[in-house]
Protein backbone atom coordinates (compact mmCIF):
# COMPACT_ATOMS: atom_id res chain seq x y z
CA UNK A 1 0.00 0.00 0.00
CA UNK A 2 1.36 3.63 -0.80
CA UNK A 3 2.11 5.80 2.13
CA UNK A 4 0.42 8.39 2.80
CA UNK A 5 1.88 12.23 2.72
CA UNK A 6 1.74 13.65 5.78
CA UNK A 7 2.05 16.86 6.61
CA UNK A 8 3.21 18.43 10.06
CA UNK A 9 2.30 21.84 10.68
CA UNK A 10 3.47 23.83 13.43
CA UNK A 11 2.26 27.45 14.10
CA UNK A 12 4.77 29.48 15.83
CA UNK A 13 5.35 32.62 16.90
CA UNK A 14 8.50 33.43 19.84
CA UNK A 15 9.68 29.75 20.12
CA UNK A 16 13.06 29.07 19.88
CA UNK A 17 13.43 27.23 22.69
CA UNK A 18 10.96 24.64 22.05
CA UNK A 19 10.50 24.28 18.27
CA UNK A 20 13.73 21.93 17.55
CA UNK A 21 12.25 19.04 20.48
CA UNK A 22 9.02 19.06 18.81
CA UNK A 23 10.60 18.78 15.20
CA UNK A 24 13.41 15.94 16.57
CA UNK A 25 9.74 14.47 18.30
CA UNK A 26 7.93 14.34 15.21
CA UNK A 27 11.38 12.98 13.38
CA UNK A 28 11.65 10.24 15.66
CA UNK A 29 8.00 9.24 15.56
CA UNK A 30 7.08 9.57 11.98
CA UNK A 31 10.02 8.44 10.14
CA UNK A 32 9.64 5.21 7.87
CA UNK A 33 5.74 5.15 8.76
CA UNK A 34 4.62 7.66 6.52
CA UNK A 35 6.34 10.06 3.64
CA UNK A 36 6.07 13.34 5.73
CA UNK A 37 6.89 17.04 5.57
CA UNK A 38 7.11 19.00 8.59
CA UNK A 39 6.07 22.74 8.00
CA UNK A 40 6.94 25.61 10.32
CA UNK A 41 5.22 28.30 10.27
CA UNK A 42 6.82 31.98 11.83
CA UNK A 43 4.39 33.99 12.72
CA UNK A 44 6.48 36.99 12.37
CA UNK A 45 8.72 35.89 15.68
CA UNK A 46 10.95 38.39 17.02
CA UNK A 47 13.25 35.79 18.46
CA UNK A 48 15.45 32.74 15.80
CA UNK A 49 12.33 30.77 15.82
CA UNK A 50 12.69 30.43 11.91
CA UNK A 51 16.57 30.16 11.87
CA UNK A 52 16.35 27.03 14.30
CA UNK A 53 13.75 25.40 12.13
CA UNK A 54 15.70 26.02 9.32
CA UNK A 55 19.26 24.40 11.26
CA UNK A 56 16.92 21.53 11.85
CA UNK A 57 16.54 20.90 7.95
CA UNK A 58 12.28 21.62 8.05
CA UNK A 59 10.47 23.72 5.76
CA UNK A 60 9.68 27.12 7.20
CA UNK A 61 6.79 29.99 6.11
CA UNK A 62 8.16 32.95 7.75
CA UNK A 63 5.07 35.62 7.93
CA UNK A 64 5.90 38.94 7.04
CA UNK A 65 3.44 40.16 9.99
CA UNK A 66 2.65 38.64 12.78
CA UNK A 67 -0.75 37.96 12.35
CA UNK A 68 -2.08 35.21 14.83
CA UNK A 69 -2.15 31.26 15.22
CA UNK A 70 -5.16 31.23 13.27
CA UNK A 71 -3.73 33.33 10.47
CA UNK A 72 -0.43 30.52 10.50
CA UNK A 73 -2.76 27.52 11.04
CA UNK A 74 -4.28 28.49 7.61
CA UNK A 75 -0.82 29.30 6.15
CA UNK A 76 0.06 25.94 6.83
CA UNK A 77 -2.68 24.26 5.82
CA UNK A 78 -3.22 26.19 2.35
CA UNK A 79 1.08 25.04 1.68
CA UNK A 80 -0.42 21.51 2.57
CA UNK A 81 -3.66 21.73 0.07
CA UNK A 82 -1.35 23.04 -2.36
CA UNK A 83 1.16 20.29 -1.96
CA UNK A 84 -1.61 18.03 -2.40
CA UNK A 85 -1.09 16.10 1.23
CA UNK A 86 -3.30 13.41 2.36
CA UNK A 87 -3.31 13.98 5.79
CA UNK A 88 -2.54 17.36 7.85
CA UNK A 89 -1.54 17.48 11.47
CA UNK A 90 -1.81 20.43 13.28
CA UNK A 91 0.41 21.08 16.85
CA UNK A 92 1.38 23.57 19.20
CA UNK A 93 4.90 24.49 19.42
CA UNK A 94 5.77 24.40 22.80
CA UNK A 95 6.08 21.11 23.21
CA UNK A 96 2.69 20.51 25.05
CA UNK A 97 1.91 17.55 22.49
CA UNK A 98 3.36 14.26 21.71
CA UNK A 99 4.48 12.95 18.33
CA UNK A 100 3.28 9.62 19.23
CA UNK A 101 -0.41 11.16 20.27
CA UNK A 102 0.05 12.60 16.51
CA UNK A 103 0.95 9.10 14.92
CA UNK A 104 -1.86 7.73 16.74
CA UNK A 105 -4.53 10.76 15.32
CA UNK A 106 -3.48 10.06 11.66
CA UNK A 107 -4.14 5.83 12.03
CA UNK A 108 -7.55 6.51 13.70
CA UNK A 109 -8.51 9.42 10.68
CA UNK A 110 -7.73 7.06 8.31
CA UNK A 111 -9.50 3.49 10.58
CA UNK A 112 -12.42 5.79 11.21
CA UNK A 113 -12.56 7.79 7.99
CA UNK A 114 -13.28 11.05 9.41
CA UNK A 115 -12.64 14.86 8.22
CA UNK A 116 -11.18 16.16 11.61
CA UNK A 117 -10.16 14.56 14.59
CA UNK A 118 -9.26 16.72 17.39
CA UNK A 119 -6.80 15.32 19.97
CA UNK A 120 -8.99 16.29 23.43
CA UNK A 121 -6.63 16.88 26.66
CA UNK A 122 -10.16 16.88 28.61
CA UNK A 123 -11.61 13.31 27.88
CA UNK A 124 -8.54 12.03 30.65
CA UNK A 125 -7.57 15.23 31.69
CA UNK A 126 -5.09 14.11 34.54
CA UNK A 127 -2.38 16.76 35.35
CA UNK A 128 -4.01 19.55 33.55
CA UNK A 129 -4.27 22.30 36.15
CA UNK A 130 -8.10 22.91 37.65
CA UNK A 131 -7.87 26.73 36.24
CA UNK A 132 -7.10 25.21 32.63
CA UNK A 133 -9.45 22.65 32.78
CA UNK A 134 -11.90 25.17 33.94
CA UNK A 135 -10.99 28.02 31.09
CA UNK A 136 -11.44 24.71 27.97
CA UNK A 137 -14.51 23.48 29.55
CA UNK A 138 -15.82 26.77 29.60
CA UNK A 139 -14.63 27.27 25.60
CA UNK A 140 -16.23 24.02 24.80
CA UNK A 141 -19.23 25.11 26.25
CA UNK A 142 -19.47 28.56 24.36
CA UNK A 143 -19.06 26.74 21.21
CA UNK A 144 -21.83 24.69 21.65
CA UNK A 145 -24.36 27.63 22.94
CA UNK A 146 -22.88 29.30 20.02
CA UNK A 147 -22.69 26.82 17.17
CA UNK A 148 -24.25 23.74 18.21
CA UNK A 149 -20.65 21.70 18.38
CA UNK A 150 -20.20 19.35 21.15
CA UNK A 151 -16.75 18.57 21.35
CA UNK A 152 -14.64 18.21 25.04
CA UNK A 153 -11.95 20.36 23.57
CA UNK A 154 -12.70 22.57 21.47
CA UNK A 155 -9.46 24.53 21.76
CA UNK A 156 -6.99 21.85 21.20
CA UNK A 157 -4.18 22.27 18.95
CA UNK A 158 -3.59 18.82 17.70
CA UNK A 159 -5.60 18.27 14.88
CA UNK A 160 -6.04 15.95 12.01
CA UNK A 161 -6.94 16.96 9.20
CA UNK A 162 -8.23 14.68 6.28
CA UNK A 163 -7.47 15.39 2.34
CA UNK A 164 -11.19 16.16 2.12
CA UNK A 165 -11.03 18.48 5.20
CA UNK A 166 -8.08 19.77 3.47
CA UNK A 167 -9.85 20.92 0.18
CA UNK A 168 -12.40 22.37 2.06
CA UNK A 169 -11.93 23.82 5.35
CA UNK A 170 -11.60 27.80 5.61
CA UNK A 171 -12.06 29.90 7.87
CA UNK A 172 -12.01 34.03 8.55
CA UNK A 173 -10.85 34.74 12.32
CA UNK A 174 -6.70 35.16 12.94
CA UNK A 175 -6.88 34.53 16.67
CA UNK A 176 -7.09 31.44 18.85
CA UNK A 177 -11.01 31.76 18.19
CA UNK A 178 -10.29 29.99 15.28
CA UNK A 179 -10.67 26.99 17.09
CA UNK A 180 -14.14 27.44 17.78
CA UNK A 181 -14.40 28.64 14.28
CA UNK A 182 -12.63 26.14 12.63
CA UNK A 183 -15.26 23.58 14.33
CA UNK A 184 -18.51 25.38 12.82
CA UNK A 185 -17.45 25.83 9.13
CA UNK A 186 -16.72 22.13 9.40
CA UNK A 187 -20.04 21.68 10.80
CA UNK A 188 -21.52 23.93 8.08
CA UNK A 189 -19.12 21.67 5.83
CA UNK A 190 -21.00 18.37 6.56
CA UNK A 191 -17.44 17.64 7.60
CA UNK A 192 -17.23 14.84 10.34
CA UNK A 193 -15.65 16.02 13.39
CA UNK A 194 -14.71 13.45 15.73
CA UNK A 195 -12.16 13.17 18.96
CA UNK A 196 -9.77 11.27 20.63
CA UNK A 197 -7.65 11.70 23.74
CA UNK A 198 -4.49 12.76 24.52
CA UNK A 199 -1.58 13.64 26.92
CA UNK A 200 -0.53 17.33 27.13
CA UNK A 201 2.51 17.67 28.55
CA UNK A 202 2.77 20.58 30.73
CA UNK A 203 6.01 22.45 31.44
CA UNK A 204 6.79 25.69 32.98
CA UNK A 205 7.15 26.76 29.59
CA UNK A 206 4.19 25.37 28.14
CA UNK A 207 1.94 26.73 30.81
CA UNK A 208 3.50 30.43 30.34
CA UNK A 209 3.11 30.14 26.47
CA UNK A 210 -0.23 28.93 26.99
CA UNK A 211 -3.73 30.58 26.74
CA UNK A 212 -4.84 32.88 29.79
CA UNK A 213 -8.19 32.24 30.95
CA UNK A 214 -9.28 35.87 30.33
CA UNK A 215 -8.08 35.60 26.66
CA UNK A 216 -11.96 33.28 26.65
CA UNK A 217 -14.11 36.85 27.20
CA UNK A 218 -12.32 38.09 23.63
CA UNK A 219 -12.44 34.54 22.25
CA UNK A 220 -15.96 35.17 23.02
CA UNK A 221 -16.40 38.39 21.78
CA UNK A 222 -14.62 38.06 18.29
CA UNK A 223 -17.23 34.86 18.03
CA UNK A 224 -20.11 36.77 18.65
CA UNK A 225 -18.70 39.50 16.04
CA UNK A 226 -18.48 36.72 13.40
CA UNK A 227 -21.53 35.54 14.26
CA UNK A 228 -23.31 39.24 13.83
CA UNK A 229 -21.23 39.87 10.47
CA UNK A 230 -22.09 36.29 9.10
CA UNK A 231 -25.68 37.23 9.64
CA UNK A 232 -26.17 40.35 7.58
CA UNK A 233 -22.85 39.41 5.17
CA UNK A 234 -24.02 39.14 1.71
CA UNK B 1 -50.00 64.56 5.48
CA UNK B 2 -50.00 62.29 8.48
CA UNK B 3 -46.47 61.87 10.25
CA UNK B 4 -46.94 58.02 10.42
CA UNK B 5 -46.86 57.74 6.57
CA UNK B 6 -44.43 60.69 6.44
CA UNK B 7 -42.32 57.76 8.55
CA UNK B 8 -43.52 54.83 6.43
CA UNK B 9 -42.05 56.56 3.42
CA UNK B 10 -39.23 58.02 4.20
CA UNK B 11 -38.02 54.24 5.22
CA UNK B 12 -39.51 52.52 2.76
CA UNK B 13 -36.85 53.04 -0.04
CA UNK B 14 -34.20 51.91 2.46
CA UNK B 15 -36.43 48.53 3.70
CA UNK B 16 -37.15 47.75 -0.27
CA UNK B 17 -32.73 48.58 -1.09
CA UNK B 18 -32.06 46.19 1.91
CA UNK B 19 -34.58 43.26 0.46
CA UNK B 20 -34.04 43.87 -3.34
CA UNK B 21 -29.99 43.86 -1.77
CA UNK B 22 -30.73 40.37 -0.46
CA UNK B 23 -32.18 39.01 -3.24
CA UNK B 24 -29.75 40.17 -5.67
CA UNK B 25 -27.62 38.14 -3.93
CA UNK B 26 -29.43 34.80 -3.53
CA UNK B 27 -29.68 34.95 -7.25
CA UNK B 28 -25.80 35.82 -7.45
CA UNK B 29 -25.19 32.82 -5.35
CA UNK B 30 -23.39 34.92 -2.78
CA UNK B 31 -26.25 34.15 0.08
CA UNK B 32 -27.82 31.23 1.21
CA UNK B 33 -32.21 31.03 0.88
CA UNK B 34 -31.77 30.18 4.66
CA UNK B 35 -29.97 33.78 4.86
CA UNK B 36 -32.28 35.32 2.50
CA UNK B 37 -35.11 34.28 4.86
CA UNK B 38 -33.85 35.12 7.73
CA UNK B 39 -32.88 38.91 6.24
CA UNK B 40 -36.54 38.86 4.41
CA UNK B 41 -38.00 38.26 7.33
CA UNK B 42 -35.90 41.13 9.61
CA UNK B 43 -36.82 43.74 7.54
CA UNK B 44 -40.36 42.96 6.81
CA UNK B 45 -40.67 42.62 10.66
CA UNK B 46 -39.13 46.38 10.83
CA UNK B 47 -41.38 47.57 7.95
CA UNK B 48 -44.50 46.25 9.96
CA UNK B 49 -43.13 47.91 12.74
CA UNK B 50 -43.53 51.24 10.76
CA UNK B 51 -46.51 50.47 8.98
CA UNK B 52 -48.21 49.52 12.30
CA UNK B 53 -46.68 52.20 14.64
CA UNK B 54 -50.05 54.15 15.65
CA UNK B 55 -51.67 50.92 16.31
CA UNK B 56 -48.72 49.65 18.46
CA UNK B 57 -48.53 53.23 19.88
CA UNK B 58 -52.33 53.64 20.69
CA UNK B 59 -52.16 49.74 22.08
CA UNK B 60 -49.27 50.09 24.58
CA UNK B 61 -50.58 53.56 25.66
CA UNK B 62 -54.20 51.99 26.85
CA UNK B 63 -52.64 49.62 28.52
CA UNK B 64 -50.81 51.77 30.65
CA UNK B 65 -47.14 50.47 29.23
CA UNK B 66 -45.92 53.93 27.84
CA UNK B 67 -46.53 57.50 29.03
CA UNK B 68 -44.88 59.69 25.98
CA UNK B 69 -46.53 62.21 23.32
CA UNK B 70 -47.66 60.69 20.39
CA UNK B 71 -44.97 60.84 17.33
CA UNK B 72 -43.58 64.22 16.33
CA UNK B 73 -41.67 65.33 13.32
CA UNK B 74 -38.78 64.76 15.64
CA UNK B 75 -39.36 61.58 16.23
CA UNK B 76 -39.59 60.26 12.45
CA UNK B 77 -36.12 61.86 11.76
CA UNK B 78 -35.04 60.31 14.50
CA UNK B 79 -36.19 56.70 13.85
CA UNK B 80 -34.99 57.30 10.27
CA UNK B 81 -32.02 58.47 11.33
CA UNK B 82 -30.96 55.10 13.39
CA UNK B 83 -32.53 52.94 10.76
CA UNK B 84 -30.52 54.44 7.86
CA UNK B 85 -27.09 53.90 10.49
CA UNK B 86 -28.08 50.95 11.51
CA UNK B 87 -28.37 49.68 7.91
CA UNK B 88 -24.78 51.72 7.15
CA UNK B 89 -22.74 50.36 9.87
CA UNK B 90 -23.82 46.38 9.02
CA UNK B 91 -22.73 47.64 5.29
CA UNK B 92 -19.46 48.65 6.45
CA UNK B 93 -18.92 45.99 9.14
CA UNK B 94 -19.54 43.59 6.35
CA UNK B 95 -17.25 44.96 3.61
CA UNK B 96 -14.38 46.05 6.87
CA UNK B 97 -14.19 41.94 7.06
CA UNK B 98 -14.59 40.71 3.25
CA UNK B 99 -11.31 42.69 3.34
CA UNK B 100 -9.96 42.06 5.95
CA UNK B 101 -10.46 38.26 4.99
CA UNK B 102 -8.35 39.18 1.33
CA UNK B 103 -5.56 40.92 3.42
CA UNK B 104 -5.28 37.77 5.29
CA UNK B 105 -5.29 35.10 1.85
CA UNK B 106 -2.50 37.64 0.54
CA UNK B 107 -0.40 37.31 3.16
CA UNK B 108 -0.68 34.04 3.25
CA UNK B 109 -0.30 33.36 -0.09
CA UNK B 110 2.69 35.40 -0.23
CA UNK B 111 4.54 34.10 2.75
CA UNK B 112 3.84 30.83 1.10
CA UNK B 113 5.46 31.89 -1.97
CA UNK B 114 8.33 34.11 -0.63
CA UNK B 115 8.94 31.01 1.01
CA UNK B 116 9.73 29.35 -2.23
CA UNK B 117 11.75 31.86 -3.52
CA UNK B 118 13.87 31.40 -0.38
CA UNK B 119 14.23 27.63 -1.14
CA UNK B 120 15.32 28.51 -4.31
Amino acid sequence: MKKKNVAFIIPAYNEESSISKVIVDINRHAKGKYSYEVVVVDDGSKDNTAVVASKAGVKVIKHILNSGSGSATATGLSYAEQQNFDIAVTMDADGQHHAHDAIRGINLIQKNQADLLIGSRLIDSQGMSRVKILGNKGLSYITYILFGINVTDSQSGLRIFSKNALDNLKWKTSGYEFCSEMLWRAKQQHLDIQEYPIKAIYTEYSISKGQNNWNAYNILKLLLKQRVVEFFSE
Amino acid sequence: MSRYLILVLLNLPLIITAIVGAFVSYKLNNTSKRRLIIKTIFWVVILLCLVFAQNIYTYLYNEGLTQTEPLSLFDVLQITGIIYIFYVVNRLFVKVDVLEKRVQDLHQELSIILSEKDKS
